[in-house]
């Protein structure tokens, strides 16, 4: 049995050694596919020249159509709420006679499939959502994930087909090397670190930190973007803790937190990790200044926390549905009436419902600012975009893209939760009327390696 | 060595819900020789019941009894309509594919009746703290303990001292043996499933109870830990499951406090203790040694 | 030697599925695992193979892009479930860690592609080897585990694959994602397109690793390993090298789910680190494409993993509005087919063509062969 295998091993190690001195393939440009993209089209700092799809056609038909792929089942099907929110919108938009892009009007059809998550069938999706040439789709919209919008990015960018409004803030998003992909209105993660280090300079400048990040980019973004903002301040981190990603429970690094003597914490946590480190906290009677992940805002999370949640802050840069104040807001109640009627199974309180109309409404904005029905026109837009006042955004808040300067979100206003009793319509009080705009600040505070890879 | 005693009860509080899940696991292994990979899930429905019947309004302990009602009966008729059929055939794996087939089927089916947004499941035990050797110990924690005992008891007498626990054990270790003894061996097997459902639906209600807040995926991970407690203990002793569920807890904990550069990959050290315990001790650190005849 | 029916005493001793009673090929009355198979069935089988093989051949240029990526992703599921079948359905060592020799298949492949620029089809080679070795060194001390604690112990490794993957690999961005230029995979024929490179590729990878596997299956390794399956202690008695045995067959089925995770780089076009139940779902996948398709059968594990796919992505959007329960729509079909099939849907091929064989050998023509005991 020695014999003939062992011989078979030993070709196949010198075949091996032979094979890694060969480099990799000659560089074979898309030779077998139509090369029909132009030259880079006058003014337009987006290179068409290798663009599979001619990104200068023009839609065909009334109709526009958007694809996306998000999860719809398994552990995070509770990302397909952001759905609800803007079918409710383009629903509102087409019954009104549709999107008005220069001059035409065209009904907005969308269709979409399950990707669980996983990044390698949202690959597979939007391949098939968009069509191995682009012809089945014009762009794709509002794709849930980080490695999911990564796994899709380069293909998109191949084929020259819009991937905007990606459901991520990871700041890769707002890499130079893609510019068919931009993000949404969700601040960078990195930008977290810098309003916390601008809170503690207020509240407390000499501040020891104790940070809780989940073990992956995620964490990362948050780690490095707190780091870098308090570069020259006297506050200093003192311990970082990082849990497993998908984690539910955090007590023993929570312990291990509080026991570093630190009096402020940045919890980093999502979904169930960040209420319980709250808790965990609370029970071991640690109360630091405390920062939580924008990403644990929402209504069921902070319910999850109930009373060790009293106090701890965090920003946005959307009205929070359960906010009274802004229960007489003609934009929040024009919101609640369409969701309601369109997509009566959505859950109104769910601030991610509220994000994806906003999505929505931002889109439309695009599409009515581009010179022509064309992919090239819309993403040129998207990257000379601005505007306030759309969907649920705070008043005051302006997204603004242009200039090398491809993170949509970065106003934002920082909150603090209050807790009044369980049941009671607890929520974030919004901090003053100060809105902190620090418009391509982004690039400033993320460390490269985030961004351009 | 405060934050070492400290770690210590965090592991605890954890291990005492690995083995839970571990006691619920080797029960149906004792009682039918299948693994059970969708006790968890099993679980978690059950969780999920007791959760809804708070919801409106009745008590936390009465919720969590019916729900073992519930789950008693359900264990068996799974056992009697999914699992009997092919149970004796061939091949032990189409029982195995059985058991994946129902734990996707029920954490879809959980996510379809109750959503997947997180809940808070009220806990029976007193909320609170006491101080054990300066560490701060919750009430929970303790009474997670003290339940897990008495289940043990309870198991260990039905097992070793009941006819029923006789009958049960030897229709796990020879089915044909038992029949010919005029034991209904089908019905002793919906007796284990219907067991093994009932103490995990208590586990699973208790450890939701435990946690801030708990969803779909509450089993999940649990699971993983539940089987190296498992087969840490060797599968075959009751008190060895729950044992091994405490030191699998601690041994995370201690990683989590002392060894950074396994941040967020803690898991491996109770897997590398299973396989380097089962290496040495083939049965687990408390199985018994299986004859085998040619 | 023995006269006596052997088919009856290889049974279903110790679980596994009854041992392939007849390859398409087989010719001749050979006494021990093949008892003599009559004509009429032999013939079935060959133009069942004939018109599979057309179809086969045929259908990467009659479907899509997408289909195309589909049926590719059955060819190395087919492939690691080939693998794990001579691990578990002939050795009758279970294992549901095998996902983890798939990722790190992967993985070599792509850091190979990307760090290094070699070319693809030689990542493959690397990733057998690196597998094979895996596989050993996994295999020595998961001697001294026994069926229940050896699946446990590589679930285990399963479990631990990917968090390792998502701590060590730093793609871009620090996401634990590897994605080789697609301009590394392309077509080096001519006329092909890419996507139907990629397919013949990987079905000719399969096709050779399926010819292996069915050598060493037919051949003394082959009654060995079902030896070790059946009654261990007595294959000790006549000779069989146990150690040898298992471990050797851990690293061969490790090195073909090396492969397969190889062929996924290619064919899904990434390596993911970044989900920790990924490579644990892709383990179970290969256990069900095995046992749906029929255990210690040898096409078994290739019918499994193309049921397995289309499984999978009809469930997907099956009932609109309630994409929530697509798995439990899976897990159901995956049960009803268990209780159809016990055998395997090879397997069950197998049983209704002896069946028919039989009975029109009994309908008064001498049979050419003597007919096998009715022992499946």
């Amino acid at each position: 049995m020695r014999g003939p295998k062992f011989r078979i091993v030993a070709a196949l190690l010198a075949l091996a050694l032979v094979g890694a001195a060969c480099s990799g393939r000659d560089d074979d440009d898309t030779a077998t596919d139509e090369d029909s993209g132009g030259e880079e089209a006058a003014g337009s700092s987006i290179d068409t020249a290798d663009c599979v799809a001619d990104p200068t056609a023009e839609i065909e038909g009334d109709e526009i159509k958007l694809v996306s792929s998000y999860p719809q089942s398994g552990a995070t099907a509770a990302f397909s709420q952001i759905a609800r929110g803007w079918k409710a919108y383009f629903q509102m938009v087409n019954e009104a006679g549709g999107v008005e892009i220069a001059g035409n009007n065209y009904t907005i059809v969308t269709e979409d499939k399950d990707d669980q998550y996983n990044p390698a069938t949202t690959a597979q999706n939007i391949d098939e959502l968009v069509g191995a040439d682009g012809e089945n789709a014009f762009a794709t919209f509002s794709v849930v994930g980080t490695a999911n919008n990564l796994a899709i990015r380069d293909q998109l960018g191949e084929l020259c087909v819009p991937n905007l409004f990606a459901a991520t803030g990871a700041p890769i998003m707002g890499s130079e090397d893609y510019p068919w992909t931009l993000g949404s209105s969700l601040s960078p993660y990195s930008l977290e670190g810098k309003a916390f280090a601008d809170l503690l300079a207020e509240q407390n400048p000499e501040a020891k930190v104790a940070m809780l990040v989940q073990d992956d980019d995620f964490g990362t973004a948050y780690e490095e973007g707190f780091q870098a903002a308090i570069e020259g301040t006297d506050i200093e981190v003192v311990k970082v803790e990082k849990y497993a990603t998908g984690a539910a429970e955090v007590s023993a690094q929570i312990t291990s937190l509080a026991a570093s003597g630190a009096d402020a914490f940045f919890n980093g946590g999502t979904l169930l990790a960040c209420p319980d480190a709250l808790t965990k906290a609370a029970a071991a009677g640690w109360t630091p200044i405390t920062w939580i992940s924008a990403t644990c805002t929402s209504k069921t999370l902070m319910g999850v926390a109930g009373q060790a949640g009293d106090g701890v802050y965090s920003y946005t840069n959307l009205k929070d549905p359960l906010n009274p104040d802004f229960d007489a807001d003609p934009a929040m109640q024009e919101y609640r009436e369409v969701v309601a009627q369109y997509q009566p199974e959505a859950d109104l309180d769910n601030a991610i419902v509220g994000y994806g109309w906003t999505q929505a409404a931002l889109l439309v904005q695009v599409l009515e600012n581009a010179e022509a029905p064309t992919r090239l026109a819309v993403m040129e837009s998207m990257h000379n975009f601005e505007a306030s006042e759309e969907g649920v955004l705070l008043p005051g808040v302006t997204v603004h893209t242009g200039d090398g300067d491809n993170f949509l979100g970065e106003a934002y206003q920082t909150m603090q939760y209050e807790f009044e009793a369980a049941g009671a319509r607890n929520h974030f009080v919004l901090i003053g009327t100060e809105l902190t705009d620090v418009e391509g600040e982004t690039l400033d505070l993320t460390p490269e390696d985030l961004i351009n890879g | 060595m405060d934050l070492f005693i400290e770690q210590v009860f965090n592991g605890i509080g954890n291990g005492v819900v690995y083995g839970s899940v571990a006691l619920a696991l080797v029960l149906i292994f004792r009682t039918t020789g299948v693994l059970n990979f969708a006790q968890g899930e099993m679980a978690l429905f059950s969780t999920y019941i007791s959760w809804k019947l708070t919801t409106e309004g009745m008590p936390v302990v009465g919720a969590i009894a019916v729900s073992m009602v519930i789950a008693f009966i359900a264990g068996a008729a799974i056992e009697r309509t999914l699992i009997r059929p092919v149970e004796s055939g061939r091949s032990p794996l189409n029982v195995v594919i059985v058991t994946l087939g129902l734990f996707l089927a029920l954490n879809s089916l959980v996510q379809l009746f109750f959503g997947t947004d997180p809940q808070v499941m009220p806990s029976p035990f007193p909320s609170g703290s006491v101080d054990i050797l300066s560490a701060t110990v919750q009430k929970e924690t303790i009474g997670l303990i003290v339940v897990l005992l008495l289940e043990c008891l309870f198991l260990w007498f039905l097992l070793q001292r009941t006819r029923l626990g006789l009958k049960l054990r030897a229709v796990a270790a020879n089915p044909e043996s038992a029949r010919l003894h005029g034991i209904r061996a089908g019905t002793m097997l919906m007796a284990g499933w219907a067991l093994s459902a009932a103490i995990g639906a208590l586990a699973g209600s208790l450890v939701a109870g435990e946690r801030t807040g708990f969803d779909a995926t509450l089993m999940q991970t649990i699971l993983v830990y539940a089987l190296a407690a498992a087969a840490l203990g060797g599968f075959t002793s009751i008190w060895g499951a729950v044992i091994c569920g405490l030191i699998v807890g601690i041994a995370d904990a201690l990683t989590i406090q002392y060894v950074d550069p396994l941040d967020g990959i803690e898991v491996v050290l109770p897997l590398g203790l299973i396989m380097v315990v089962l290496v040495v001790m083939p049965n687990g650190l408390f199985g018994r040694r299986t004859v085998e005849r040619v | 030697m023995t006269t006596e029916q052997t088919g009856a005493a290889v049974g279903p001793a110790i679980g596994g599925a009854p041992v392939d009673t007849a390859a398409p090929l087989a010719s001749g009355a050979r006494p021990g695992l093949f008892p003599p198979v009559p004509r009429q069935v032999t013939v079935a089988k060959v133009i069942i193979g004939v018109v599979l093989s057309a179809a086969a051949l045929y259908a990467p240029f009659y479907f899509e892009p997408t289909i195309n990526r589909v049926l590719s992703q059955a060819i190395y599921i087919a492939i690691a479930a080939m693998g794990l079948n001579l691990l578990t359905g002939f050795t009758g060592q279970v294992s549901i860690g095998h996902g983890a020799f798939y990722g790190v298949g992967a993985f070599t492949s792509a850091i190979l592609m990307i760090d290094y620029g070699w070319t693809f089809e030689v990542t493959i080679l690397a990733s057998v080897v690196i597998n094979a070795v895996l596989g050993f060194l996994i295999g020595v001390p998961a001697l001294r585990v026994r069926g229940l604690y050896l699946a446990l112990v590589t679930l285990g490794l399963a479990v631990l694959f990917p968090r390792v993957a998502q701590k060590f690999v730093d793609g871009t961005g620090g996401v634990a994602l590897l994605r080789p230029p697609r301009s590394d995979f392309s077509s080096l024929i001519d006329g092909l397109a890419d996507d139907q490179w990629a397919y013949f590729l990987s079905l000719a990878i399969m096709v050779v690793l399926f010819i292996l596997a069915w050598n060493l299956v037919r051949g003394r390794v082959g009654r060995a390993m079902i030896a070790v399956r059946d009654q261990e202690i007595a294959a000790t008695t006549v000779g069989v090298n146990l150690a040898g045995t298992k471990v050797a067959t851990f690293a061969i089925s490790a090195a073909y789910a090396g492969v397969a995770g190889s062929l996924s780089v290619m064919i899904d076009r990434l390596a993911d680190g970044t989900n920790p139940i990924l490579y644990f779902q892709r383990s179970i996948e290969f256990l069900v494409a095995m046992t749906i398709g029929g255990a210690a059968t040898m096409l078994g594990p290739a019918v499994g993993a193309l049921v397995l796919v289309l499984l999978r992505r009809n469930t997907e959007d099956l009932i609109e509005g309630k994409e929530i329960l697509a798995p439990a729509l899976y897990g159901a079909a995956l049960i009803a087919i268990v209780f159809v099939l016990p055998e395997g849907l090879v397997g069950g091929v197998n049983r209704l063509l002896a069946r028919l064989g039989r009975r029109s050998s009994a309908k008064g023509r001498p049979p050419t062969r003597p007919i096998p005991d009715d022992s499946q």
